[in-house]
């Protein structure tokens, strides 16, 4: 009865009311968000200005900019300083870099195969008494202790070099194997297997455009820890093989020698694409 | 309808943050690389920079830091240049991209390993992967003082066909030690031969 209709009444001003508040909610909101864009808005177009003055500047006049508030000397000695930090990254690109400190030098090999940068490993050297190693981040498997032995009592920059040699070649050894497994995996059955020097590669695989049989079995061996080119390869056919796999066989053999295993690998997808 | 135009404004949003982010960056590039103050510019900054805060106790301590880090600093590059000999008389890089994770950067660098002089030009490329950083150079072109040597230029191009700095400086420090050897060695038979041509 009215009872009832009382309080359907009541529930739906309720509704109404709840419905209203969620409106102007939603209102402010979005008048906070345009708001909040326009600021932005604003800000981007100030600073593409700014962007833009400077290259006309700079196409206008190369190298000092005459700005027309004087620079404050905390600015100066900032700029000197990214600029030393510029030279310094040079020096990184270099492969001996370093950075004094309180009883020594902290030296950074640092590794590349050709132009790209794998890493970097530090050498933390104490001077005083004598010349020796306080800490560093080179992998177990570098002789480390032979290298220091001989040369770092004698000649730290022939201790490092020879130790950038190991790490280089470690580096070069390393990208070959993981650009083989990155870009080639679908020549490749099952895993490449490699030691933790990466001087010792197994791997079977297959030419590119051929069906699902992997004829080919490669074993490299790197006895030269200097170097990123294997010493020995054998390469055998896994199958029962006609004379033209074995001939192949050697032909890679003699490729893996004397090729980046990448490079190798590179070399036979074109060569199939010549046939097609 | 209203939920739509949210959406919309939160994507305007984040995309200007990305955009202001970016040209932020490139305008503090710009401004260092079109920049230059010389050696006794930066004296007067250091000179003017100590006079301001003498004196001065804490909330200045950033200030005496960027002094300290500028000497720590310096003091490491001259100890590198000393250590390997490498001496760089020059360096002036320009960024040419930078979007999103990526930048280039050109670089120009003269300098010389013991007394074998060498301009250098090259691209740096650096690709922010999550936390690595991969760093790749192109476009290396290298000029040699003794480049018309047939050997020099052999090994300066092969380097320069595959961008492989790291190289060109392991194989210049060892190639200028061992010039440098070989000049103080008849160095000195001249200077035997001298003495004794004179007995």
């Amino acid at each position: 009865g009215v009872f009832t209709h009382l309080e359907k009444l009541e529930a739906q001003a309720h509704e109404a009311g709840r419905r209203q508040e969620e409106r102007q909610q939603q209102e402010e909101k979005l008048a906070s968000l345009k708001e909040r864009v326009e600021e932005l808005r604003m800000q981007r177009d100030e600073l593409r200005a700014k962007v833009d003055l400077q290259h006309k500047k700079q196409s206008g006049k190369e190298g000092i900019v005459s700005d027309a508030a004087e620079p404050s000397a905390g600015a100066v000695l900032e700029w000197k300083i990214r600029s030393i930090k510029g030279m310094l990254q040079i020096f990184y690109l270099t492969g001996i870099s370093g950075k004094l400190t309180k009883r020594g030098v902290c030296f950074s090999i640092s590794t590349a195969y050709e132009g790209t940068y794998l890493g970097s490993y530090y050498l933390d050297l104490l001077t005083k008494p004598a010349v020796r190693i306080h800490r560093h981040s080179l992998p177990i498997f570098i002789p480390l202790e032979q290298i220091s032995r001989r040369y770092l009592q004698t000649d730290i920059r022939r201790f490092l070099s020879v130790l950038s040699d190991h790490l280089n070649a470690y580096a070069g050894r390393k990208y070959q194997a993981d650009q083989l497994q990155e870009h080639f995996s679908d020549q490749l059955e099952g895993s490449l297997q490699r030691n933790s020097l990466c001087n010792l590669l197994v791997f079977n695989y297959k030419m590119p455009s051929e069906g699902k049989t992997f004829p080919f079995s490669a074993r490299l061996i790197y006895r030269d820890l200097c170097c990123s080119l294997p010493t020995e390869v054998i390469v055998s056919c896994t199958v029962k093989a006609p004379e033209s796999l074995e001939e192949t066989a050697a032909a890679h053999s003699e490729l893996f020698r004397h090729t980046a295993l990448h490079k190798a690998f590179c070399t036979f997808s074109s060569a199939e694409k010549k046939v097609d | 309808m209203d939920i739509g135009m949210c959406q919309v404004y939160e994507d305007e949003i984040k995309s200007l943050e990305e955009e202001i982010k970016l040209l932020a960056e490139q305008y503090k590039d710009i401004q260092q690389e079109s920049t230059f103050y010389s050696e006794e510019e930066i004296l007067m900054a250091i000179k003017a920079f100590q006079s301001e805060f003498q004196g001065e106790s804490k909330g200045h301590e950033s200030q005496s830091d960027l002094k300290a880090q500028l000497e720590s600093l310096e003091a490491d590059l001259c100890f590198l240049m000393k250590f390997t000999c490498i001496q760089f008389t020059s360096h002036s890089k320009r960024t040419i991209e930078r979007n999103g994770n990526r930048t280039v950067q050109k670089h120009r660098v003269s300098g010389k390993c013991h007394s074998l002089s060498f301009q250098l030009e090259f691209q740096l490329l650096e690709i922010k992967d999550k936390e690595k950083v991969s760093t790749v150079i192109t476009h290396l072109s290298i000029i040699m003082e003794s480049g018309e040597d047939l050997n020099v230029s052999k090994f300066v191009s092969r380097i320069e066909e595959h961008g492989d700095l790291l190289t060109f400086f392991r194989s210049l420090s060892s190639y200028a030690e061992w010039c440098e050897h070989r000049r103080s060695t008849f160095q000195h038979f001249k200077v035997v031969s001298i003495k004794l041509l004179s007995i």
